[in-house]
């Protein structure tokens, strides 16, 4: 039939090469860089906004309230990015939980040193401290059982292969 | 080495597993679009569908199931392009025409050819994905997402119309 006698006109290493900025390293670490960079500073933000003694004047509410909604945009695009554009492959999860798991980690820390520090809102800071790192153990803890998962399955593919 | 065992690699992360999928199946899904679409928006539409299927292989979770997960992302780019193109019932009776290629009327795999292209578009589509890339009537229902019954009905109806468009060109079987 025609496409049977007829052949791609673009070669392999051409179509695989177009896919080289979805593949790109710096893709990944850039989109997961905005979704942590973007959650972290929404947090820490949102604990200062809490735990600010003393009534605030409405324009540092309103400062606040722009400087949570940028973080939050930021987290968001990093999300969609890593959900709907860049392809994060089981290995590439496994590091971007181990980097989720150190940035909840510091934010959690700053967090509740700026609360005893100010001696308000230590409650609610620890409270969203170990919302946000339980968030990132769970997520990594996904990661490593998807990688294993695939790893014993490439064992096993590459065994009955090899019989 | 299977497409099961490539695909896990490629899940792990593996750049030249990824590579030797797309290296393996990019003539059977060009081949594909290019029985729905004309040479120059294959190309493109072939390219759009390798996008896809790298952002989405990580969520893929029926490594054995690789070929009608990919048939079915590169249905759904192809049927994105139509409907971007022109209203849905046009564009169904538009791309036979555009399919054709009167230059390749002269032997017998190309008047098959021509029978082919003029048959309606979900008819094609069936002959396609059974009898060009070796689907199961199954793994077509999958694609096209509709019933097994569906798929068989319409191989019968496609069979009997592309029988129909040789006889009518003279085609002896």
């Amino acid at each position: 039939m025609a496409a049977m006698t007829e052949e791609p006109r673009r070669p392999a290493r051409m179509v695989f090469e177009r896919l080289g900025p979805v593949l790109s390293p710096w893709a990944r670490i850039r989109a997961v860089a905005a979704a942590l960079a973007g959650l972290a500073g929404t947090v820490f933000v949102a604990a200062l906004w809490w735990s600010e003694p003393g009534p605030l004047p409405g324009r540092t509410h309103a400062a606040f309230a722009v400087f949570t909604v940028f973080c939050l945009a930021w987290a968001g695009y990093g999300g969609w990015t890593l959900t709907r554009r860049v392809p994060l492959f089981a290995t590439d999860r496994v590091i971007a939980g181990w980097l989720a798991v150190a940035a909840s980690t510091a934010t959690a820390v700053l967090v509740t040193v700026v609360a005893v520090q100010r001696g308000s809102g230590l409650l609610p800071a620890v409270g969203v401290s170990v919302v946000f790192v339980g968030a990132a153990v769970v997520l990594v803890v996904r990661a490593h059982a998807r990688r294993a998962a695939l790893l014993r399955r490439k064992r096993r593919l590459t065994g009955e292969e090899g019989r | 080495m299977t497409d099961e065992l490539l695909v896990v690699r490629a899940q792990l992360g593996e750049r030249a597993a990824l590579a030797e999928l797309v290296l393996r199946w990019r003539t059977p899904v060009w081949t594909y679009v290019r029985r729905m679409l004309d040479a120059e928006r294959a190309d493109d539409v072939a390219q759009e569908i390798w996008l896809a299927v790298v952002r989405g292989l990580p969520r893929l979770r029926e490594p054995d199931r690789f070929a009608p997960w990919l048939f079915t992302i590169a249905r759904r780019s192809i049927t994105d392009r139509l409907r971007a193109e022109y209203a849905e019932a046009e564009a169904f009776a538009d791309v036979a025409a555009v399919s054709d290629d009167p230059a390749e009327a002269t032997v017998e795999r190309a008047e098959l050819t021509a029978g082919l292209s003029a048959l309606p578009v979900l008819e094609r589509e069936v002959l396609v994905l059974f009898y060009l890339e070796d689907l199961s009537v199954e793994e077509c229902a999958q694609v096209c997402r509709v019933p097994a019954g569906t798929i068989k009905s319409r191989l019968s109806r496609a069979r009997r119309l592309l029988r129909e468009q040789l006889t009518e060109k003279g085609w002896q079987p």
